[in-house]
């Protein structure tokens, strides 16, 4: 017995351990219960008040432990049963046993009783009769021991080949998602004659040979699930071998459709009476694995099944949001909106496997430590989750990655909560949504900033500001500001040209040219120096490169598209312009007298050819750029009753729909459809007037800046607000002139007219 | 800010605002400021109603922080220069004035680099702009704008210093960009002004001549 007890660690050895040397007392006892102390604190109990009550005896003591197992095996109904059935039994065959031992050795033990004297024959007999007691409960112990090493051997087979199952049905989805972007880009490239940009940067691992290489999500996200091609072939092959010696090969290779079903939302249960009583004998693989490692098996299983519920239900609500959309939006939109959903699932996924992979032994430990630990844990998680984050950050990923992270981030947080508590449910979900926060400070403008803009590819951005400067800065070369977490950027370069405040700014899509138009009614045109040019290099008159003239007042919008350029005037004019040619100006337009100057424009990203232009009569006008023709005009007489005070602050195109988003004075942003020329949507976004707008290039997110000193971040699919940052002070009643997102770094920037700029990670 | 008539002003430049209605609002009080801006706005509130009445920019209003006065308005001239230095990028090249000279017995040596040097003057004029605003927005000597620590406010003297130079450059060498320029914004005349009244510049230094004769600070003799 002590060889059997010293062999496993299992607790299943303690009481009997104990047992063996029964006979003296409480002392032993005690020490039985205190071998179940260690396992855990309510099994120390539990196994103190059975020696305690027990008065020394060993069956209390075995009850004790019999009681134990159960206790800890109780996390997984199916484990705890027979254990806890075990010492049951064995409690009662005690009972029985002690009277039956008492009528078998009947006679001398009664003589005995008469005459009370031990004779040397009698406590022969009794100790006789006792081992071979103890030799049947031993085997009975046996027996048990090696049932439930089966169980937990299938139980760590059927988890492995769920693993197996779950990460080949991730690689067939990427596959078909793959084979989607594949198409679309197809159909762009049909379309529109080049590649398409976004779909590139957010593929770039997309050259597998059909999903079934190198795995899962875009190469900046592999870190955890760069499980590779070899390595899941070994995998599968070894759990065949491993399944076939236990003998469940076929059953689980039936059960598998059922698992397909099953997967997101697993039922212990169910698992439990199909492995039922099988696998008695001899099975050496588990044996180093007690039933601690069970019940740790068990606890890291759980919270699996639950974050692939709660999983299941953020992918399911996109769903339900999916459908709920406005009839208008394309099927475009309701595939990247489940694709994000999807890559979050996936990216959640990936994270599981690798910890699962790594954690199955160590969890032995961690059960055992568990509520110390717990609190660690949890300290310890989020942060890693964010430097998780981080690291993708770095790893250039696409804006509509954005999503991911945030969906990823819950889950991650809800996978934490479940480890902790074991309870399942998505409760610790919200409180781990990716948040913004500022990094970078730039800081030298003499005046209100008013217009930012960032470089396509490179961390890199353009400041325009009323003291008549623009500046460009390179968010990599920072200075360490003292006492604070955020960074200060010094200006690599200062653009002088303009003659009065510099107001908008406008960015080609290669990023060499940038163009600014200026309250003067002047749009320079700039060539981009170098990222790493030295600021105090000589000047270069042709960073200069040229001046559109044509404005005759201030130029308050300008945006780009391809090489065109469109700006509307303080004049009431809107021009098209092609910088760099014989004739820049192409045309200008004009809307009746009764729709007053313009006030910002935008191209309509989703047609080509088309201009939308607010007007101070708070309409939107839509223009064909060829014809010079209204194509529609964006307005609700009753939304939009009595003028004042609704003048349009901004307008922007929603970058893949045909939807116009416009920021009011009048604390509202509204949603247009293109299409029918009808208000969408309402919403009173700010407590003061909106003044700013940018739309993720996935078209999934809004930023909107206010005169309330504060940006929000929008979630466009529910047009909830997802995060408000105080961001600028005010100077006289304005406070944030612009607001912008990065088209491939997950960067956000405000500009405020406190003379800063802030952008934020 | 509510007016006589129960009508709120709202002091904002909207979209699509004329120039000539940009930042054409009334005059807002100073007490009624209640921004960190304040004395910017106040500043450049005084500029916008005359840019011609130097005294009364100048003068401080009563229990203004002095520091905080002359960061303010260093802040102001640096910015308006920017507007003198558009002017002299067209005509002011390398090759034209090598070296930041006033006269023939000023040359300036560039402060922006490691070791100064001698930077063409539009080199200079640049460099010394951009270092001014990164000195005046440096986090680490100007953190605040409502209040200014007394180590920080030496640093002012420098920077009037340097950036003066800019108007003895253009006086000398470009006076038709400088009266031009002086006429529409009367900045030379200002800072002189301001220089004197807060003693941040020694006035054998003060080389450009400036007309009027009004206060204590004439300028030096003709050059």
């Amino acid at each position: 017995m002590g060889t059997n007890s010293g062999a496993t660690a299992g607790i299943n050895n303690k009481p009997v351990g104990g047992a063996a040397v029964l006979g003296v007392g409480v002392a032993n006892s005690a020490v039985g219960g205190g071998g179940g102390g260690v396992l855990s604190n309510s099994l120390g109990v539990s196994g103190g008040i059975g020696g305690g009550s027990g008065g020394g005896l060993s069956i209390s003591g075995l009850s004790g432990g019999g009681g134990q197992n159960a206790n800890v095996g109780g996390i997984m109904a199916g484990m705890g049963g027979p254990g806890g059935g075990g010492g049951g039994n064995m409690g009662s065959d005690d009972g029985m046993g002690g009277p039956g031992g008492g009528g078998g050795g009947g006679g001398p033990n009664n003589q005995q009783a008469t005459t009370p004297q031990y004779t040397i024959p009698g406590i022969l007999h009794f100790i006789q009769h006792e081992w071979s007691r103890f030799e049947l409960e031993r085997s009975q112990w046996d027996v048990d021991r090696a049932e439930l090493q089966a169980r937990i051997a299938m139980l760590l087979g059927e988890r492995k080949c769920l693993e197996s199952l779950k990460s080949d049905l991730t690689r067939r989805i990427k596959m078909l998602e793959y084979a989607l972007r594949q198409e679309r880009a197809k159909f762009y490239r049909l379309k529109y004659g080049t590649d398409p940009p976004q779909l590139n940067e957010l593929k770039p691992s997309s050259n597998d040979d059909g999903g079934l290489g190198s795995d899962v999500a875009t190469d900046s996200e592999v870190p955890y699930s760069s499980v590779s091609n070899t390595t899941w072939r070994q995998g599968r092959q070894m759990l065949r071998q491993y399944l076939a010696e236990i003998g469940y090969t076929d059953n689980i290779i039936d059960v598998r459709s059922n698992r397909v079903r099953s997967i997101l939302g697993l039922n212990n249960n169910a698992d439990h009476d199909g492995g039922g009583g099988s696998g008695i004998g001899g099975i050496g693989g588990g044996g180093g694995i007690g039933s601690g490692g069970v019940g740790g098996g068990g606890e890291n299983l759980s919270p699996n099944i639950n974050g692939n519920e709660s999983n299941k239900r953020a992918s399911e609500s996109e769903g339900r949001h999916t459908p709920a959309k406005k009839v208008q939006q394309s099927n475009d939109a309701i595939i990247t909106d489940t694709e994000a959903a999807v890559m979050a699932n996936f990216e959640f996924l990936g994270t599981t496997e690798m910890s699962d992979d790594d954690e199955i032994s160590d969890d032995l430990e961690m059960v055992a430590t568990d509520n110390e630990d717990s609190d660690v844990k949890m300290a310890k998680r989020p942060k890693s989750g964010k430097d998780m984050l981080t690291e993708e950050v770095d790893g250039s990923l696409g804006l509509g990655e954005l999503a991911q992270l945030t969906v990823n981030n819950e889950s991650d947080g809800a996978y934490d909560a479940n480890a902790k508590d074991g309870t399942g449910g998505s409760a610790g979900g919200a409180g781990y949504r990716k948040t913004w926060n500022a990094k970078y400070t730039l800081r030298s403008h003499f005046d209100g900033v008013r217009s930012l803009i960032f470089h396509p590819e490179e961390p890199v951005l353009i400041t325009a500001s009323e003291d008549n400067t623009l500046k460009l800065w390179n968010l990599q070369k920072t200075v360490q500001a003292k006492k604070s977490a955020s960074l200060d950027v010094e200006p690599l370069y200062t653009f002088r040209a303009h003659t009065g405040a510099v107001l908008c700014l406008g960015m080609s899509s290669s990023g060499e040219t940038c163009y600014s138009g200026g309250l003067d009614g002047n749009i320079e045109c700039w060539q981009l120096p170098s990222p790493n040019i030295d600021p105090y290099d000589c000047y270069d008159p042709n960073v200069h490169s040229g001046t559109l003239e044509g404005h005759t007042d201030a130029v308050w919008g300008l945006t780009t598209m391809q090489n065109n350029i469109v700006s509307c005037s303080a004049d009431g004019s809107v021009k098209l312009w092609s910088p760099y040619t014989k004739e820049p100006l192409l045309r200008t337009y004009t809307a009746a007298e009764a729709e007053g100057g313009p006030s910002s424009v935008d191209f309509v990203r989703n047609e080509v050819d088309h201009i939308v232009v607010a007007y101070n009569s708070a309409h939107c006008i839509i223009y064909d750029t060829e014809t010079g023709k209204q194509v529609i005009k964006l307005e609700a007489s009753q939304e939009m009753s009595g003028n004042t005070g609704k003048f349009i602050n901004k307008v922007v195109s929603h970058p893949t729909l045909p939807i116009t988003i416009t920021a009011h004075e009048d604390r509202h942003i509204r949603f247009w459809d293109n299409t029918s020329g009808t208000l969408v949507h309402s919403m009173v976004a700010h407590l003061e007037p909106v003044t700013s707008l940018a739309v993720d290039a996935h078209g999934l997110y809004l930023l909107s800046g206010s005169h309330d000193c504060s940006i929000r971040l929008w979630n466009l699919d529910n047009k909830t607000c997802v995060q408000e940052i105080t961001a600028h002070r005010k100077k006289f009643d304005e406070s944030i002139f612009d607001v912008a997102f990065h088209a491939t770094k997950p960067y956000i920037a405000s500009a405020g007219a406190d003379g800063l700029a802030k952008v934020f990670v | 800010m509510k007016m006589a008539d129960g009508s709120t002003i709202l002091r904002r430049n909207r979209p699509g605002t004329k120039s000539k209605d940009f930042c054409r609002w009334p005059d807002e009080p100073l007490e009624e400021m209640d921004s960190t801006l304040a004395v910017q706005q106040y500043i450049q509130q005084m500029i916008k109603r005359d840019p011609s009445n130097v005294e009364l920019i100048l003068t401080m209003p009563e229990a203004q922080d002095e520091g905080v006065w002359k960061y303010e308005h260093l802040r102001q001239f640096c910015m308006e220069l920017n507007g003198l230095a558009v002017r002299l990028q067209k005509q002011c090249s390398p090759s034209t004035c090598t070296q930041m000279t006033a006269t023939d017995q000023w040359i300036f040596l560039c402060a922006a680099h490691k070791t100064p040097k001698e930077c063409p003057a539009i080199d200079y004029t640049r460099h010394t702009l951009d270092g001014a605003a990164c000195l005046l927005n440096s986090n680490k000597y100007f953190p605040s704008r409502v209040s200014i620590k007394e180590s920080s406010v030496t640093k002012l003297g420098s920077v009037c210093r340097r950036v003066y130079r800019i108007f003895s450059h253009a006086y000398f060498h470009h006076r038709r960009i400088f009266d031009e320029f002086e006429a529409e914004t009367y900045l030379c005349h200002r800072f002189t002004h301001f220089v004197t009244k807060y003693n941040l510049m020694s006035k054998e230094n003060l080389i450009v001549p400036i007309n009027e004769e009004e206060n204590a600070a004439p300028g030096e003799s003709e050059a």
